[in-house]
Formats: structure tokens, C-alpha cells, sequence
């Protein structure tokens, strides 16, 4: 397993001290290798549990095992450094890791080309649309080799064509990586697509409301009735708890 | 191909850019314009010029030398507080401290360093530095979560994050502080100079002033504006367009 949660808790805390729950007792798995998508309303937590994970924010209780070291993460909103290039951008990583310039620009330079920007490396992020920006936040991702992906709402803010553009090279690089990938989603079809495994969340506090595993043989045909009734059984199932 | 992809905003940015800059260089040419003609009818024949250079010399290098010792200690400063876990502490304490009105702290200066140089660019140090301080810990502490988020994920923790996230992130920040410290710089020295009687731009126009030379004050007010023009073209206006290009969102 590369991420195990349980009875996880979290709260936020304001200036005034005064705390609000954000997750509540927690548990999941999330095994090596796997695909897995978190699907909940808005206000469940999702992002935080992200957080909490990654170690960016404290839970109060309850127990992670975390066994993966070199963590990544593609932002819904990018978090590109509108300073450094496209190029500097996915060099970043590798950068902080003390490698030298040509190297890190040589993995870099690969990266960028696995995901189709390799003719944008001196673009800025300003100068590039929301698809390329994250892109290449993809390959800053992959530049440092990750061993958990975590992705939140990469598609979000996407233009359908782009976003299945994205994905279809997504699920390539997760075969040829073999890492383990958690995705927040709000699109069930998506998720069906994309996952192993799918994590239905609750809200007010976060909570796990349901685990359902996805075993329809890959590459997954989207059009076939065995896709549609998994749609129609995720459909039910959010609705049951919304 | 280039044209295609830049995004538009910022190509609106250029040419907001340009049409500013070409604005900017009208107002000045008239303004040049309008002195050589005061000064081709002899409107300035009562001028001493050696001594208005000097004095607008003296004035400057006090604020360039302010601004230096502001910028390098209010900008390590902020980036210090915005990297330690302090920031939300001792920004309030900083509140406090830059709504001491300079000038009422000019007896203090006199009486630590006399009426010298070295008074007056300390006492203009003290009103440069917290626009720049302020600026740059304010872009620090409104930082996107994502982007701190991110720094995090991607290793620029412990001082490296100082170099490789902070400090690029406040860049825009430290050049806004500093054309307004700048401003506030002008104010600072050339008060004190006519507070202290020390030799300066300030100086000089009080003794105009009380001789009733107009002539005298109208060129030197004229010379500083050439000044602030000038930097502000030459240093400020290619800075802040940089900035602007790279730092858009």
C-alpha cells in the first residue's frame, strides 16, 4: 500500500483560535500502483485531505502511513511560478534537489517533450493557455520522478478537448510510470475512465461515505453498457448521500 | 508563430506599456522645452548654477545611498519575517512602528549623529525602508496557498526558500515599494536639509527662498524633476514593464 488512512481527523483553525472540523475519521487505502479518485461535493474537504496527506496541514488525530518519499502534485489552478519559464518551471524540483544545470535541463527538456510542449520551453506561464499551463505542471510533476501523483481537479478548469486531450496522455504516462495516482474529481464518467478505485466523500464534516471498486478491463471503452451501468451505480450512489 | 501564442493580456500589457511611456516622454520634452525658452529671455540669469548642481548632487547621492541601505535591510527583513512562522506576530508590531511620523523623530536623529550628512541618510532610511518592508512582506503573506503549496512539494524549504521562492515572488512588491519609498526618500532629505541647514538640495532652496530668488527655486525644482523623470524612465519604467510581462497571471 502506498497510503493508508485511519480514523483520520482535521480541523481548520482560524485567526480567533476557534477550530471547525474539516475531516472525520477517515479510512482508506490506496494501493501501490493504483489509480484512485476522490469524488464529493464541494465543501467535503477534498482539497484539505490533500493536504493533510502531503503533510502541508496537521490532522488532529487518527494515523497515516505514508510509504512513498518523493511526493507530486498537479494543482487545479496550476501553481506555476509565473517567473521562471516553462522550462525552469518543470527544472524546479530538480533544482532544489542540488542537480546540476545541464542535466536538470536535459530531464527537463524530456519532460516538456512527453507532454507536447517541448517548442514552449522559454514561454512564460502568462504566455501560454490554461491546457499548456498545465501541462506543464504535469511534467514538473514527473520531472522529479514521483512515486505518488496526487491531482487536484486537473481538468477543471479545461476546455472539454483539452481536458481529454490531458487525459487520454495522462493515462498513458501512469502505464509507463507505473506511480500511484490519487485524483480529486468531480466528473463521474472521468472517474469511471480513469480509476481503479473510487472514493465517495461527504461534507460538513469530510468524511468517507463509500469505497467503490472499478473493475472494468483497460483501455476502458466509454460507450459500452458495462461503463454506463458503473455511471448509473456512481450517479446513485452520490445522490443517496447528497 | 510567437504572435499567435502570446496570451492577449499580455500584449495589452506591451501596449499599455508603450503608450505610457511615449506620454511620458511628451510631458517631459515640453517641459525641457518651456525652461529653454524661460532660459534663452535671461530668466535664470541670477541663478548660481555651480551651486544648485552641488546641492542637487548632495541631495541625491543622500537618497541614493537611503535607498540602498532601505532596500537591502527592509527587503532581508520582510523576507526573514515572511519565511519564519513570526510573520503574523510582528506584522502588526511593524503597523505600529511606520505610523510614527518621521519628522517627530528628527530631534532623536539630530541628537544621535549631530547635523551631519549621515543624520539625514539614516533619517531617510527610517521613512524609505517601510514601504519596502511592507510591500514585500504583504505580497509574501497574500501569496496563493497553491503556490506556497507548491514551493513546499518541490523542495524550496529551509533558506532555500528564501532564494528560490520568496524572494522572486516579491520582486514586483520591492520595485512598487520602492517608487514609493523613493518618493517619500525625496521628502525625507530635502526636509531635513532645510531642518538642518545642512548643505543640499533643501538647503538651497530655503536660502532661496528667504533672498527671494524665484528664479533659483523654479531651476531647481526643474533639475530635481529632470532627476525623477530620468530614473524613473531609465530604472522604474523597464523594471515594472519586466515585471509585469512575467509575473502576469
Amino acid at each position: 500500500m502506498t497510503l493508508v488512512l485511519s480514523r483520520v481527523t482535521a480541523h481548520f483553525s482560524d485567526a480567533t483560535a476557534h477550530e471547525a472540523p474539516a475531516l472525520k475519521d477517515m479510512s482508506f487505502s490506496v494501493p501501490s500502483g493504483s489509480f484512485v479518485s476522490i469524488i464529493g461535493p464541494s465543501g467535503s474537504g477534498k482539497s484539505t485531505l490533500m493536504r493533510v496527506i502531503l503533510g502541508l496541514m496537521p490532522h488532529t488525530s487518527g494515523e497515516i502511513v505514508r510509504n512513498f518519499s518523493r511526493p507530486a502534485m498537479v494543482f487545479q489552478n496550476y501553481a506555476l511560478f509565473p517567473w521562471l519559464t516553462a522550462l525552469d518551471n518543470v527544472a524546479f524540483g530538480l533544482r532544489m534537489d542540488g542537480m546540476d544545470r545541464l542535466e536538470r535541463e536535459r530531464i527537463a527538456r524530456e519532460k516538456l517533450k512527453e507532454v507536447g510542449l517541448a517548442h514552449l520551453e522559454h514561454h512564460y506561464p502568462a504566455a501560454l493557455s490554461g491546457g499548456q499551463r498545465q501541462r506543464v505542471g504535469l511534467a514538473r510533476a514527473l520531472a522529479i520522478s514521483p512515486d505518488l501523483l496526487i491531482m487536484d481537479e486537473p481538468f477543471s478548469n479545461l476546455d472539454t478537448i483539452t481536458a481529454e486531450a490531458l487525459k487520454a496522455d495522462l493515462l498513458k504516462i501512469w502505464r509507463a510510470y507505473g506511480m500511484t495516482i490519487l485524483m480529486v474529481n468531480h466528473l463521474i464518467p472521468d472517474a469511471i475512465e480513469l480509476s481503479d478505485q473510487i472514493i465517495i466523500m461527504g461534507a460538513h464534516p469530510g468524511r468517507v461515505e463509500k469505497t467503490l471498486a472499478i473493475d472494468l478491463p483497460r483501455p476502458r471503452d466509454t460507450r459500452n453498457m458495462r461503463f454506463f451501468k458503473e455511471v448509473d451505480l456512481l450517479t446513485e450512489a452520490i445522490r443517496a448521500i447528497s | 508563430m510567437l504572435g499567435s501564442i502570446t496570451h492577449p493580456q499580455t500584449r495589452a500589457l506591451h501596449q499599455a506599456h508603450a503608450r505610457r511611456y511615449r506620454r511620458a516622454w511628451v510631458v517631459m520634452t515640453i517641459l525641457v522645452a518651456a525652461v529653454l525658452l524661460l532660459a534663452a529671455f535671461g530668466y535664470f540669469g541670477n541663478v548660481a548654477w555651480p551651486t544648485l548642481l552641488k546641492a542637487v548632487l548632495n541631495t541625491t547621492y543622500r537618497l541614493a545611498l537611503a535607498y540602498g541601505i532601505a532596500l537591502v535591510l527592509g527587503t532581508t527583513l520582510a523576507l526573514l519575517v515572511g519565511w519564519s512562522p513570526f510573520a503574523d506576530v510582528l506584522f502588526p508590531v511593524f503597523d505600529v512602528l511606520q505610523n510614527v511620523p518621521s519628522f517627530a523623530l528628527i530631534p532623536l536623529f539630530i541628537y544621535f549623529f549631530g547635523f551631519t550628512s549621515e543624520m539625514i541618510i539614516l533619517f531617510a532610511v527610517s521613512s524609505i525602508i517601510w514601504p519596502i518592508l511592507f510591500a514585500v512582506l504583504t505580497a509574501i503573506k497574500s501569496a496563493h496557498k497553491d503556490l506556497n503549496d507548491a514551493a513546499t512539494i518541490f523542495g524550496a524549504n529551509g533558506l532555500r526558500r528564501i532564494r528560490y521562492y520568496l524572494a522572486p515572488l516579491s520582486f514586483p512588491a520591492m520595485l512598487t515599494g520602492s517608487i514609493v519609498g523613493i518618493a517619500i526618500g525625496w521628502e525625507a532629505v530635502i526636509g531635513a536639509e532645510i531642518i538642518t541647514n545642512v548643505a543640499g538640495f533643501g538647503d538651497f532652496i530655503r536660502e532661496a527662498s528667504a533672498s527671494g530668488i524665484s528664479q533659483s527655486m523654479i531651476a531647481g525644482t526643474f533639475a530635481i524633476l529632470v532627476i525623477v523623470f530620468t530614473v524613473n524612465r531609465l530604472v522604474w519604467a523597464p523594471l515594472l514593464a519586466e515585471s509585469s510581462k512575467h509575473y502576469a497571471e
